[in-house]
């Protein structure tokens, strides 16, 4: 096996590119995942029987079956419903959809990790819902829930991989086609292994820096 | 007379250190305008399990009042619907006059929207046995934080007005503390401070200091007690007899779920009548009493 | 908009293909299993190489994604000299070296819980380690990692999912093939969708029994 480090140089435009693919689909879909989560989370503490049952139907379906069949249902079954996405789009919202599920988990988690008496008091006092969580409990929760929340950012993370099936230009797209192209199997598949592992890396890296500073931050409130 | 309590024993004879006349009898009803707090057939089950039935109660303004009784006889629960806490099934009960709670349609009865709610029970104001104060925050700004919220108040004044209510309970000098770092009895007078903040017309006190050690039971009385001669509307759940026969106007004897009796300090403690309050004193006594029987 | 006749004759294909993956998936399980009571020694050994072997081993193989690990196979054993592996044995080969990284950990944490005294008792016996990993160390694993067991199951099931890199026709691969033919991707892809729930949600509820049993053992 030969090993032939020009292939990157003479593809790095298109490896960069992918490359920002992948962070861009990456963050969009966590972003869009952690809205939905908090969204869907809220509304299965301290919503009624009403939103409860649907959201758990929804929830079970999300998690019993695989992320690809999910981003073939939105990008090929979408536009029978009249949601025609690029792959791109479709993919965010795969993504977020997926990961937003299990956010909603460890959110879920979170709220009821909080006790009850204290959102009690605050109900007498008069503080609304929605202040009540904001002030009270996503304070507390977050220094708890922080490394499940870093681990589904990883998970999200890989599933880009997936993307590349509903023809997602990312990184493992790019990288596999520069290897059919040129025969460098070798050299792609390892770069496109080494360039997840510092991704991954970096993500629990950065994990355990906000840990601290979190923890840091909440014993110092102004007040 | 059948007094269960010897002269000279361990329950003090019912006085009222307050700057008003000493009562013999239960303030006399003046109509339901002039109470602050109005309990109507008030009912409530849980399942199967009917915890309050029909219970009937007025708290004029200024007025102290005491509830005892057994665990399980419901009077936390009767407590907590006062602030609507649990949503009691039958009845009503008024705060200066409004229903809380519920609202009366031609269609029968449903739950008030929570706006309605918090606007009935903004005069209330509520300490809890576990305190309930918020870790992540030290105590001025447990007090601020409802001033700031609800109230509107800019962060000066509500400062200002957190450090007066902390004075006021004796914890100034504990303004930057968390909880963590206060012990039972200063975490739960932060809590009356907390309460007093909003200037509620009326304070609900559940078994406030049930979960403190007993040297620490004493401060948190303390306060009370100057709320009480100050003339604030109290109505207590407590297990603290020397309290309610001190400080009490009325007290109210609660089993299985309605009231059994009800009188001035002095009618309940050496008056009693009922069997079941008998007992309940009896028990109360047996446990207090220990030195009676000491060997040796 | 749904074609009743055409779900029909597409319903027993998807069920040949249904044990397709359910194959694939429980002997992925299996292996993985070997490979995680492996790694999961290693990682508890006292010697620091054995430790940073398995932690590297875990490192890969939980960073890398499965897509990507699966790739890896599909060009790489012929050129480590087999070239006539069927698309089957690949696909186990890449779901059971990944599966063996998560049931490493699921069992580092079943390990470390096994109350000490059992393995005292059993070391002034005079059991050996081997005869102790297999005879009380790995039961009681299993027995305080049941849910996460079951739970990798699941995650299994999900990821054959694509294992038609490595050209097996799994349960997606056939629906993607019939959707391609037939167009009728949101019926087909539903479909699929609930095959999928069919063996999953059962198995969801199974690991959500076995957790309540658990704490109500332990408590």
């Amino acid at each position: 096996m030969t090993f032939d480090p020009s292939i990157f140089t003479d593809h790095l435009g298109d490896i960069g590119l992918g490359f920002l693919v992948t962070l861009g689909t990456w963050s969009s879909g966590v972003l869009l995942g952690l809205a939905l989560g908090m969204l869907i989370a809220v509304a299965q503490v301290f919503g009624n029987n009403l939103m409860r049952v649907p959201l758990r139907v929804f929830i079970e379906l999300i998690r019993s079956t695989p992320f690809l069949v999910q981003l073939f249902l939105v990008y090929y079954g979408g536009p029978s419903f009249g949601i025609s996405l690029d792959p791109i789009p479709a993919g965010i919202l795969g993504l977020g959809v997926y990961g937003g599920v299990y956010f909603a988990e460890i959110f879920r988690t979170g709220f009821q990790s909080v006790a009850r008496g204290q959102l009690e008091a605050a109900d007498c006092l008069g503080i609304t819902r929605l202040q009540s969580i904001w002030r009270i409990q996503l304070p507390q929760m977050l220094v708890m829930i922080l490394p499940a929340l870093v681990n589904m950012v990883t998970v999200l993370c890989k599933e880009t991989a997936v993307l590349s099936i509903i023809t997602i230009p990312e990184l493992t797209m790019v990288l596999t086609g520069i290897g059919s192209e040129t025969f460098a199997f070798v050299e792609t598949l390892l770069m496109l292994c080494i360039g997840y592992l510092i991704l991954v890396e970096l993500c629990s890296r950065l994990g355990m820096f906000l840990e601290t500073r979190v923890g840091r931050f909440m014993s110092r409130q102004p007040r | 007379m059948n007094s269960l309590l010897i002269p000279g024993g361990n329950v003090p004879a019912p006085t009222r250190e307050t700057t008003r006349e000493p009562l013999d009898e239960p303030m006399k009803t003046n109509g339901e305008q002039s109470s602050v707090l109005t309990l109507s057939k008030v009912g409530k089950s849980f399942g199967n399990l009917r915890v309050l039935k029909g219970i009937d109660l007025q708290v004029q303004r200024s007025e102290v009042v005491c509830l005892i009784g057994p665990s399980g006889s419901g009077k936390s629960t009767l407590l907590r619907s006062m602030a609507f806490l649990e949503e009691y099934d039958e009845g009503a009960i008024r705060i200066e006059g409004q229903l809380l709670g519920w609202q009366d349609t031609d269609k029968g009865r449903r739950r008030a929207p929570q706006a309605q709610i918090n606007q009935v029970r903004r005069n209330v104001g509520m300490v809890f046995q576990q305190f309930n104060l918020w870790p992540h925050m030290t105590a001025l700004g447990n007090v601020c934080e409802a001033l700031r919220r609800v109230r509107k108040l800019s962060a000066g004044d509500a400062k200002q007005r957190g450090m007066a209510m902390l004075d006021k309970v004796g914890l100034a000098h504990k303004a930057e503390a968390y909880p963590a770092q206060l012990s039972g009895g200063q975490q739960q007078r932060v809590a009356i401070a907390r309460a007093l903040a909003m200037e509620p017309h009326i304070m609900l006190f559940d078994e406030p200091t049930s979960a403190l050690d007993p040297e620490l039971v004493g401060e948190v009385l303390q306060v009370m007690k100057t709320l009480a001669k100050e003339g604030m509307t109290m109505v207590v759940v407590t297990h603290e007899m020397g309290f309610a026969a001190q400080v009490a106007d009325s007290v109210i004897f609660l089993d299985q779920g309605e009231i059994v009796a009800r009188g001035t300090p002095r009618q309940i403690f050496h008056n009693a009548e009922q069997p079941r309050l008998q007992q309940f004193l009896q028990n109360y006594l047996d446990r207090n009493a220990f030195w009676q029987d000491a060997k040796g | 908009m749904f074609d009743w006749p055409l779900l029909q004759q597409n319903a027993p294909l998807l069920l040949g293909a249904l044990w397709v993956t359910l194959q694939v998936s429980i002997a992925a399980l299996v292996f993985g299993f070997v490979i995680g009571i492996v790694v999961g020694s290693l990682r508890l050994s006292p010697i620091p190489l054995l430790r940073r072997l398995g932690g590297a081993y875990i490192f890969v193989f939980r960073g890398i994604p499965l897509l990507v690990q699966l790739l890896f196979i599909y060009y790489f054993l012929p050129r480590v000299g087999l070239p006539n592996v069927s698309p089957t044995v690949a696909a186990i080969i890449g779901l059971s070296l990944a599966a063996g990284a998560y049931i490493a950990e699921i069992m580092r944490g079943g390990f470390r819980a096994i109350p000490g005294g059992q393995l005292e008792a059993a070391g002034l016996l005079g059991m050996s380690d081997a005869q102790m990993l297999m005879r009380i160390r790995v039961p009681q694993a299993v027995r305080l990692t049941l849910p996460a067991l079951v739970n990798e199951m699941i995650l299994l099931i999900k990821a054959s999912s694509l294992v038609s890199v490595v050209g097996l026709a799994d349960l997606t691969r056939t629906a993607q093939n019939l959707a391609a033919s037939d167009y009728m991707f949101v019926q087909d892809y539903l479909m699929l969708a609930g095959f999928y729930c069919l063996i999953n949600v059962p198995l969801a509820y199974a690991a959500s029994l076995l957790e309540r049993r658990l704490k109500e053992r332990t408590a």
